[in-house]
């Protein structure tokens, strides 16, 4: 699982923080996105396909 | 039920503090965007279905500030959502500096490092309830619990002193005021000369609150206008308490009339406290409107075609409660299979607040099924007084454990 994310789009949300903390993470400088995992393990499908199905910016990709 | 030729007129009357007016539902499935007249008298579209509001809030050609202010519809009858904010030339931008600005200070990881300094507040406030409970054997769960701590964390989040809560508390609650007329807006400029005060007071010796980063960006920036600031400031501290002290309110009522619910999260509060939240949020229907929005040019939606200029009143209580994206919708339900919901909004918009609403309400939760099991309600919740302000909730919370 590949997961790519598009800090221009980014509003800050930390909702994909509180999905998956271990992939997602907010810069301390603006709390925009930042990735800390682009290659999560499968069994984190579930919660890194949360984290981008309720991003309201549609800032997080994933793909397989 | 059927929906009449003639324009409906908000707010649609609902039974109680809970549930929402029928006619939600067949608008969703009828008229999902459909013309109505606000309470200040003028033409809106009221849109009620999940995936309208949904795009519609994550669409840039709808915003907050109006091409031509003084002739746009005016919307609430209080001083808060009643027409546009904000310059309609500058207002992406605008926008964007003050997300640049909050953000980092209300991000996930920050508000979740205040939980232990929330589990001691909210411990604290109960064992005065407790205390108070042994004597009288009814407590008023709002003014003990619901509304302490949000107003105890803004304030230091933002740089306010705790000691000018009942002031701010009043002030809001007129601003918010649907049934005083003119005395909402007096209570917006009051407030707005308050702000100003303590602005001022906080300049010389700035400190590490969002407040103060705001006063320096302020004074950095020749066009960062000092008005904006100050309402800003207002803006922040009326949603940071107001929305969550009923949303607390909200939540108790649906955990006390669900008892199998309040059950499952005394059983094993942990566990359930993330899922109790989420469905709170979801189902929770603050205010008898929604957000508001003016159409930046001619759009064709839904069947409808809506003009440069059109307001709009995007019900996010009826957006949450779509029949058509949630099973069950009316049915307070934790463990339902659908995970996302609108309570927060969604786009640029998104509540800044979330985290920080999400942490209280999680502390709050937990600590209420951990220390008082046999918690449930002192009043029918049909007598319960309900706030007449644009975000309605509950006045009182009378509560018993004996």
């Amino acid at each position: 699982m590949k997961v790519v994310v598009d800090q221009e789009k980014c509003v800050g949300s930390g909702q994909c923080v509180l999905a998956a903390d271990d992939v997602f993470d907010q810069r301390d400088s603006d709390g925009l996105v930042d990735l800390l995992d682009a290659s999560p393990p499968q069994a984190r499908s579930a919660d890194v396909r949360h984290a981008a199905a309720v991003c309201p910016a549609g800032a997080i990709l994933v793909e397989d | 039920m059927s929906i009449d030729a003639e324009r409906l007129q908000l707010p649609l009357a609902r039974p109680n503090v809970l549930d929402l007016a029928p006619l939600y539902e067949v608008l969703r499935r009828e008229a999902p965007i459909a013309p109505v007249t606000t309470p200040a008298g003028d033409p809106a579209w009221l849109v009620t279905r999940y995936e309208e509001v949904r795009l519609l809030l994550g669409d840039k050609r709808f915003g907050r500030s109006h091409p031509e202010p003084e002739r746009a519809s005016r919307i609430s009858t209080a001083a808060v959502q009643d027409g546009p904010t904000g310059e309609y030339e500058t207002e992406e931008a605008d926008h964007a500096r003050m997300r640049r600005l909050l953000t980092p200070a209300f991000s996930a990881k920050r508000m979740r490092m205040l939980s232990d300094h929330m589990d001691l507040l909210v411990d604290g406030y109960l064992d005065q309830l407790t205390a108070e409970h042994d004597a009288a054997g009814v407590v008023d769960l709002h003014s003990g619990l619901a509304f302490p701590l949000p107003v105890a964390m803004i304030c230091q989040l933002l740089g306010v002193p705790e000691a000018d809560h009942e002031l701010f508390a009043s002030l809001s609650e007129r601003m918010a005021g649907t049934a005083i007329g003119e005395e909402a807006h007096q209570a917006r400029e009051e407030f707005f000369r308050y702000m100003v005060g303590l602005v001022e007071t906080k300049r010389p010796q700035l400190g590490e609150d969002v407040i103060s980063d705001l006063i320096r960006a302020q004074s950095e920036d020749p066009s960062y206008d000092y008005a904006e600031m100050v309402r800003l400031c207002v803006g922040l501290l009326f949603a940071g308490h107001e929305t969550t002290v009923n949303r607390i309110g909200l939540g108790v009522l649906f955990l006390m009339t669900n008892r199998e619910r309040w059950d499952e999260l005394v059983a094993d509060p942990e566990g359930h406290v993330d899922a109790v939240v989420e469905e709170i949020m979801r189902l929770g229907a603050p205010g008898d409107l929604g957000l508001l929005r003016y159409a930046r040019e001619d759009v064709d939606i839904a069947g409808v075609t809506i003009r440069r200029g059109d307001a709009l009143v995007l019900s996010i209580n009826a957006a949450n409660r779509d029949a058509s994206v949630y099973s069950d919708a009316e049915t307070f339900n934790p463990d339902r299979p659908e995970r996302t919901h609108l309570g927060f909004g969604h786009g640029a918009h998104f509540c800044i607040g979330a985290s920080l609403a999400r942490t209280e309400l999680r502390v709050v939760f937990s600590a209420l099924a951990r220390r008082l099991p046999a918690l449930r309600l002192a009043k029918d919740i049909d007598q319960l007084q309900v706030r007449a302000t644009l975000t309605g909730g509950v006045a009182e919370l009378p509560v018993t454990w004996r």
